[in-house]
């Protein structure tokens, strides 16, 4: 078991970098190649984030409230996932996906990696620089930088996204648009039932 | 000898795997825009995502602060 934690970490890392420099490539790979032992690393990445944002939300060492709230985002989260992948398996096998249920789950688990990065980067920063802000010229560059930085991380997810759904359940781009015009409205409409129990106000996906 | 074909029957069935992609007229377009985002496209990223923030700062000016605040508590 630790060899395939090690092996898993490792590959994981290998990763973790190529979706930056050859996502192309590396997301060939991991659809391909990689196992299940690779969620590990990404559900401590995710967990180590659930741990913050709890703090950041409940904003009080008081074990009780800690462990609730971190409990009801976590299912959240898990749900969230179940459900983007099930939907994607789902309605890929129904127009002609021919992939496998492993590619499809690994690939969806390194998408969360853009969306950890804005999550943990704006839980932090509502820490350090908390909203509202003013419309003097450091309040307009300071969401002008904002805006860029979630513009890329945006960016960088819908094309892992892609990638997942290409090499995992291997379709070309108009049933890819098919599969988009179906679950971007369901996802959209699954957000605000989140934001309404107040669990996300933006849905972790 | 031996390795370098097995590599490349590896290489061959990974790209044979899927199929191509073709949009009509669009494809050489296409095709050129993917070949910029399959190896390091965070410059291409980057130079999209500066466009569009700044015909945001552009139309709506200091109004992104709103904007900006509901997505800072957005987590």
């Amino acid at each position: 078991m630790s060899d395939h934690m090690i092996i898993a970490f490792y590959a994981c890392v290998r990763t973790l970098i190529g979706i930056v420099t050859r996502p192309y490539e590396t997301y060939r790979h991991v659809i391909n190649d990689g196992s299940y032992w690779e969620l590990v690393p990404l559900t401590v990445i995710i967990g180590s984030y659930l741990g913050v944002a709890s703090l950041v939300k409940t904003a009080a060492f008081r074990p009780y409230m800690l462990t609730k709230q971190f409990m009801v985002l976590t299912f959240a989260v898990l749900i969230t996932f179940g459900l983007v992948v099930g939907l994607l398996w789902f309605i890929g096998k129904l127009i002609g996906g021919k992939g496998t249920i492993r590619g499809v789950i690994l690939g969806w688990a390194y998408t969360l990696i853009p969306t950890v990065c804005w999550f943990y980067i704006t839980s932090l920063l509502y820490v350090l620089i908390p909203p509202p802000r003013t419309n003097s010229p450091l309040g307009i560059l300071f969401s002008a930088l904002f805006l860029l930085f979630s513009s890329i991380l945006f960016f960088w997810k819908v094309m892992l996204t892609y990638l997942t759904v290409r090499f995992g359940l291997k379709l070309d781009l108009p049933r890819i648009s098919i599969i988009f015009f179906v679950v971007i409205p369901m996802v959209v409409f699954y957000g605000i039932g989140m934001y309404r129990l107040g669990i996300f106000k933006i849905p972790f996906i | 000898m031996n390795n370098n074909r097995q590599e490349f029957l590896k290489r061959w069935k990974e790209t044979i795997d899927i199929p191509p992609q073709t949009i009509g007229p669009f494809t050489p377009i296409y095709k050129e825009v993917t070949k910029r985002l399959k190896v390091m496209p965070l410059p291409m990223v980057v130079a999209v995502s500066v466009a569009i923030v700044g015909l945001v700062v552009y139309l709506f000016g200091s109004s992104i602060t709103k904007l900006v605040s509901l997505l800072q508590r957005g987590f």
